[in-house]
């Protein structure tokens, strides 16, 4: 289909291939949350148990008393017409599973950037210090840096920082998205689009101050996940400069008189980025799943913490709504990765 | 010399093979499952207390505790289908009465739902009489032999009270950790306007038709008034929506106990401005029980309540609610309800405008959450803040006045943040980035703050709860008594209260608090704590060691 090289028709097949891999992901969570064990309806009130009727309603009102061939299909059904039903666990018992979902995307979105930034503004440059020093002391310390920040579990890393800029210091907000009763946007009228993202929805209202109270919350869980993800993007982009410094198109470069600090800023490190954005687009999807210890020890309500207390309370719609959810992000980022990697070395799409 | 070495070598066989053949002594250890939830329904000290508990059984060493563990969905699905032979559960009143403490443990059907299986009719029919009655003599009577009964029998063992605690900034007053609802309406900072909490529950919805979990119950409390309404300290019930609490002397209970009459106060109006009257009142109740919504207290009023004929969902029989005038509800019970009046003070009952929607759950958000209570819900963001503004016209200011509370709400706003961890909690008041922390920082913080508290600025300040922990018995699988009373015996709350809770815990004799009418202690004066040898004993007399072996290893083996 692609082999004529054609960009649309590359796109077009990475469309279709997208589809029968949703397809199984769904049928996947579908069958795994019915296999296992743990009645989620009984779990509904808690310490308490209703009299039979009232556990009999809510299983016909929840569709569990259907054959699982017709709860399948109902699934399927509504999944494809955007109806992610209502929650059915404990934790958030008859509300929409995409407001849910929806309502702590942005807080999710808003670490994850954070974390790239982070991530990006130390990993990379410590990278391409190090691939152009190898052998170095420099390159000796970005090494270790990278090993060890790698390895610190997240949520020690966030507790230290708490602990020192959050308790001792008081110089950062030690956890939550936000400090006082005025949210951004949640006022009547105050603002005409709502991201839910408080940075961006502080901008849109033009508050100064609000903006301040956003960015101070964010700052610290976006250096726990950051400094974290840093390790690995700087050995990733320290391998990749190492292979392009060494490969002809920059000796060829060294042998025209090219200075070598050009070579190193120039051709090495433009050409090593190709595959590094792979890499780090990758990983940024994968943190709009969410960061859920980074959410957790900041106390911060999105997708990770979602998936989790809808896990420990088997809240079969929530799972169900974040994983499509989620697939559907990192299917439609993978075919973005693609589609670049396409368009800057037709090699790909051939 | 070929010969000797035979003989010997035949001998030595014959040896072996009688020594195989002699029948074994009984194994001198006891083994049985302890099964405890590890998705922290309980909190974060749940796998603490079953390893202390653990700790304290294995400690007589006649018992070989193996401990178990599932998450909660799974758990409760264990318990119904009869897989956990013991196994840790907890109990939060519904009404405040002590029948919620009885009839959901020790009668038949609530037995069943609980998971101990215990079946005593004689029992079952004396908690009929004590739900049925207020006469307190008849209660007294029946309450004092069925906690007999528990204490025989050991369908259960009561463990602790759970703590209540909360720990505010210097100088903020009236911080009262009320056995039911904590009254936010109540506090005050002076020289504020604002009071800003923080607290690690959550609200799952705040429609009363629904909400059947401590936070959202608790936002609603302020947001919602009842027909009746708790004392700002204690448990004594006042009038609310309604004028006075009815009782047989001022004719508000039937002689039979089957009539319940409500009149309501003149002019008290939602916080939309739509006027509260007894059509509205039948029509909240109604909607309750017609939407009987998942997970929903709605049992309490078409079950428990009596307010069905046929115990089942859907609106009351016409004549079952009744409205003689715009302002008198009257309430006629299938059956007699001694603690009716208290099922009237729980949010379930309380009532909402006319406009709320009748096909389904209400929408939790500012704007559509709308009650008669002291505050008014302004903001809501899911699972990070709400924000409770004055409700100015809210139609009982002066109702804690005589306990020197004066006109409430005391505060123009309070904003409550949600916060996922304890440590999140603990960060938030240690910082003074709120003035109160309410529910729940782990004992380790709190002990910490208690110490600090000084050089803090803070006060850490400590109360009894209505929450109940114990330990169940499944009866069916754990059938000899014997087993369940020497186990009453070892069980060591003195060493779970230190180990878990640093002290903070209350030790608990019975499934009746101590804090509530008719409770008595007798596990205490029967059992002790530690009492390893009469637990031993006990064993030993009856030489259950080698029989209960045999029928544990038979359960296992039928799983």
């Amino acid at each position: 289909m692609a082999r004529d090289g054609s960009l649309f028709a590359y796109i077009l097949t990475r469309m279709f291939l997208a589809i029968p891999m949703l397809l199984i992901l769904l049928t996947a969570v579908f069958v795994i949350l019915r296999v296992l064990p743990g009645d989620p309806v009984l779990a509904l009130w808690g310490g308490r148990s209703p009299p039979p009727s009232a556990i009999e309603a809510a299983r016909h009102e929840l569709g569990l008393d259907q054959p699982i061939a017709v709860q399948y299909l109902t699934y399927l059904r509504k999944i494809f017409t955007g109806d992610f039903g209502v929650s059915i666990g404990g934790t958030y018992t008859g509300q929409s599973v995409w407001s849910l979902i929806s309502g702590r995307f942005p807080a999710t979105v808003e670490i994850a950037i954070g974390g790239m930034l982070v991530a990006s503004l130390v990993g990379i440059p410590l990278g391409v210090l190090a691939g152009a020093h190898r052998d170095k002391p420099v390159d000796l310390a970005v090494r270790i840096f990278g090993t060890i920040i790698w390895v610190i579990p997240i949520f020690w890393l966030g507790l230290v920082l708490q602990l020192i800029f959050g308790v001792w210091l008081r110089w950062l907000p030690a956890n939550g998205r936000w400090s006082g009763a005025d949210v951004p946007c949640t006022a009547p009228s105050s603002c005409q689009v709502r991201t839910g993202m408080y940075t961006v929805d502080s901008l849109i209202e033009r508050n100064p101050a609000h903006f301040v109270n956003a960015v101070a919350h964010l700052l610290l869980p976006s250096l726990t996940l950051g400094l974290v993800l840093s390790g690995f993007f700087a050995k990733t982009v320290r391998a990749n400069m190492l292979r392009t410094i060494s490969a002809d198109f920059t000796e060829a470069a060294r042998a025209r008189g090219v200075p070598g600090r050009a070579v190193v800023y120039k051709h090495a490190f433009k050409n090593a980025l190709v595959p590094v954005v792979t890499v780090l687009g990758l990983q940024f999807a994968i943190l709009f799943a969410g960061a859920v210890l980074t959410e957790k020890t900041f106390s911060i309500e999105g997708i990770g913490i979602l998936l989790l207390n809808a896990v420990t309370s088997k809240d079969m719609s929530v799972i169900q709504g974040v994983v499509v959810f989620y697939a559907t992000i990192i299917v439609v980022i993978s075919l973005v990765i693609d589609v670049i990697g396409a368009m800057i070395d037709p090699r790909i799409r051939l | 010399m070929l010969i000797v070495l035979v003989v010997i070598l035949v001998i030595a066989l014959i040896a072996v093979s009688a020594y195989a053949l002699i029948p074994k002594p009984a194994a001198s250890k006891i083994p049985i499952q302890l099964w405890y939830n590890n998705s922290n329904h309980y909190g974060s000290t749940e796998v603490a207390v079953a390893l202390a508990l653990q700790n304290s059984l294995s400690t007589c060493g006649r018992f070989q505790i193996t401990l178990k563990s599932d998450i909660w969905t799974v758990y409760k699905e264990n318990w119904v289908n009869q897989r956990m032979p013991m196994f840790l559960l907890g109990w939060y009143p519904d009404y405040f009465d002590t029948d919620d403490y009885i009839s959901p443990f020790m009668g038949i059907a609530g037995a069943k739902s609980e998971g101990s299986f215990y079946n005593n009719s004689q029992v079952d029919q004396w908690v009929r009489d004590e739900a049925s009655t207020s006469d307190p003599n008849v209660r007294a009577d029946r309450f004092t032999k069925i906690q007999a009964a528990l204490a025989e029998d050991v369908p259960y063992v009561p463990l602790f009270s759970a703590p209540a605690q909360a720990v505010y900034v210097n100088g903020v007053q009236n911080v009262e950790l009320h056995p039911v609802s904590f009254k936010w309406f109540i506090i005050n900072k002076p020289g504020a306007t604002q009071l800003n909490a923080s607290t690690s529950d959550h609200i799952i919805n705040l429609d009363p038709a629904s909400a059947y979990d401590f936070m959202s119950i608790e936002v609603i409390n302020q947001v919602f008034d009842t027909l009746l309404v708790y004392d700002a300290k204690n448990t004594t019930l006042l009038p609310g929506l309604a004028m006075e609490v009815p009782s047989r002397a001022n004719g508000g209970i039937s002689a039979d106990g089957l009539t319940y009459t409500f009149h309501l106060r003149s002019g008290v109006t939602f916080s939309d401005g739509t006027a509260l009257n007894s059509s509205v009142v039948k029509r909240s109740i109604d909607r309750v029980m017609r939407l009987n919504l998942d997970g929903s207290a709605a049992f309490l009023l078409y079950d428990v309540g009596a307010l069905r004929a046929d115990h089942l969902p859907g609106d009351s029989a016409p004549g079952v609610i009744d409205t003689p005038d715009a302002t008198t509800v009257v309430f006629h019970l299938f059956s007699p309800v001694s603690f009716f009046n208290q099922l009237m003070a729980f949010s379930v009952s309380a009532p909402v405008p006319w406009t709320y929607n009748q096909n389904g759950l209400q929408p939790s958000t500012a704007g559509s959450v709308i009650g008669t209570g002291p505050y008014v819900l302004t903001t809501h963001v899911p699972d990070q803040l709400v924000v409770l503004d004055k409700n100015l016209a809210y139609y009982n200011p002066n109702l804690y006045q005589s306990e020197g509370i004066g006109p409430i709400p005391k505060m123009d706003r309070v904003v409550i943040n949600i916060k996922s961890t304890d440590a999140a909690l603990k960060q938030d008041i240690e910082t003074k980035a709120v003035d109160v922390a309410f529910r729940t920082i782990s004992p380790v913080d709190l002990a910490d703050l208690e110490d600090r508290q000084a050089s803090l600025g803070l006060t850490v300040k400590h109360g009894s709860s209505p929450q109940i922990r114990f330990l169940v018995f499944n009866v069916n699988l754990v059938p000899n008594k014997a087993v369940r009373q020497a186990i009453a015996y070892a069980v060591d709350r003195g060493a779970i209260n230190s180990l878990v809770f640093l002290g903070q815990a209350t030790p608990l004799y019975s499934m009746i608090p101590p804090d509530l009418p008719y409770a008595s202690p007798v596990f205490q004066s029967k059992y002790g704590d530690a009492q390893c040898a009469a637990s031993n004993a006990l064993l030993l007399s009856l030489g259950v060691a080698f029989e209960l072996q045999a029928e544990i290893v038979a359960v296992a083996r039928d799983r």
